[in-house]
């Protein structure tokens, strides 16, 4: 039974999980679906009341009922790579590939359905809370007035994109960033804008969660570091990852979350108060964690392919 | 005028040099010119910031 890894060619993250599974001598196939139709060729039958299919990359080729499991990773958009790339083609690229592969009885990380809902940071912030997790106070509007009333209540805020995305043309970055008290809220009519009341964090934590196991790491906040400095990953710091427990009723609502949203996969955004406390920030479904694995030392490619690997 | 957010952009990084490995269509994975996986060289993954959190983040925003 074969590991079917989505991701683009320069995913080195999901390379150390291709090496481990390499390693254990479970069979993988990694096709990126930008190459769909190219590179990526594929065929599946619906006749007689059963269905066989199969998908080729390369001179791999793999039978859709010989899938167990799928590793939504960092999968391009179908079509992309097309001779003549369309919208329609896209369409129809990633019906067929991903009608298939949900035609299966593979095993998910992240299924699509689930992938897509746990993008939506608004969801997530409602999901936290559900779950038991600690949430700073969150607003998201258009209404400047809503604004100031919220700068108001919570006089210390940082702004961040709801979708988390980053602008493109020119390729703009938009880090966590704090705001100032007297700002001028006018603009926030120009779009949905997402204020947060700032956390005075003495660390950032990364949870990692892979099936039922979940892994953290704790980076401190480096003496001296600029109040300014908020977005833990834009920060100037020499401060390295380390690894950390998870409080209990931590951990309880993580499972919760994943449960909830049924994901096989979270990586987790903290920031540790100076009470010791964690409050959510994100759960990112595809996040990264090469970054933490190289700092920790934790085994997380191996959870990984653990998890593929199973049953 | 432009979105609130906006006014706390700015410019994303461009490495000037590209990095030293190469995909492997064979292997499945990627490589340096010595044959080694590059995932597993950690000196260069630092370098180029490969597995880093925002590595990725143009295309996807799963940080």
């Amino acid at each position: 039974m074969t590991v079917l890894v989505l991701t683009s060619d320069e995913d080195v993250t999901a390379d150390l999980v291709v090496a481990r599974l390499n390693d254990t001598g479970i069979p993988v196939v990694r096709l990126d679906p930008a190459d769909l139709p190219g590179g990526i060729t594929l065929s599946g039958e619906y006749a007689h009341g059963a269905f066989r299919g199969y998908l080729s990359a390369g001179d791999r080729v793999v039978s859709m009922a010989g899938l167990r499991s799928v590793w939504l990773r960092r999968p391009g958009v179908p079509g992309a790579r097309a001779a003549v790339p369309s919208g329609w083609l896209t369409e129809e690229a990633s019906q067929a590939l991903y009608g298939m592969l949900r035609s299966t009885g593979a095993r998910w990380m992240n299924h699509p359905d689930a992938a897509a809902r746990a993008r939506h940071k608004p969801w997530q912030l409602r999901l936290a809370q559900h779950s038991g997790l600690q949430v700073p106070a969150t607003l998201i509007t258009t209404f400047p007035h809503a604004a100031r009333d919220f700068a108001r209540r919570f006089p210390d805020l940082v702004v961040k994109p709801v979708s988390g995305a980053h602008p493109q043309e020119p390729p703009r970055v938009v880090p966590t960033s704090r705001v100032a008290p007297d700002v001028d809220f006018t603009a926030v009519a120009l779009g949905p804008t997402l204020l947060q009341h700032r956390v005075d964090k003495r660390a950032d934590i990364r949870l990692t969660a892979v099936g039922d196991r979940i892994l953290a790491a704790r980076k401190a906040v480096a003496p001296g570091a600029h109040p300014d400095d908020i977005d833990v990953r834009f920060a100037p710091s020499e401060e390295p990852w380390r690894p950390v427990d998870v409080p209990p009723l931590v951990a309880e609502a993580v499972h919760r979350y994943l449960r909830e949203a049924e994901l096989a996969y979270g990586a987790f955004d903290f920031a540790e108060d100076p009470d010791g406390a964690w409050w959510f920030l994100e759960c990112n479904q595809s996040g990264q964690f090469g970054f933490v694995e190289m700092d920790t030392g934790q085994p997380i490619a191996r959870a990984v392919a653990d998890w593929l690997a199973g049953p | 005028m432009q979105l609130f957010v906006l006014n706390y952009a700015r410019p994303a990084e461009q490495l000037e040099v590209s990095a030293p490995y190469s995909y492997d269509r064979a292997l499945q994975l990627n490589v340096l010119p010595g044959g080694r996986i590059a995932a597993h060289d950690h000196a260069v993954m630092r370098e180029f910031g490969s597995t880093t959190s925002t590595a990725g983040s143009k295309t996807h925003f799963d940080d």
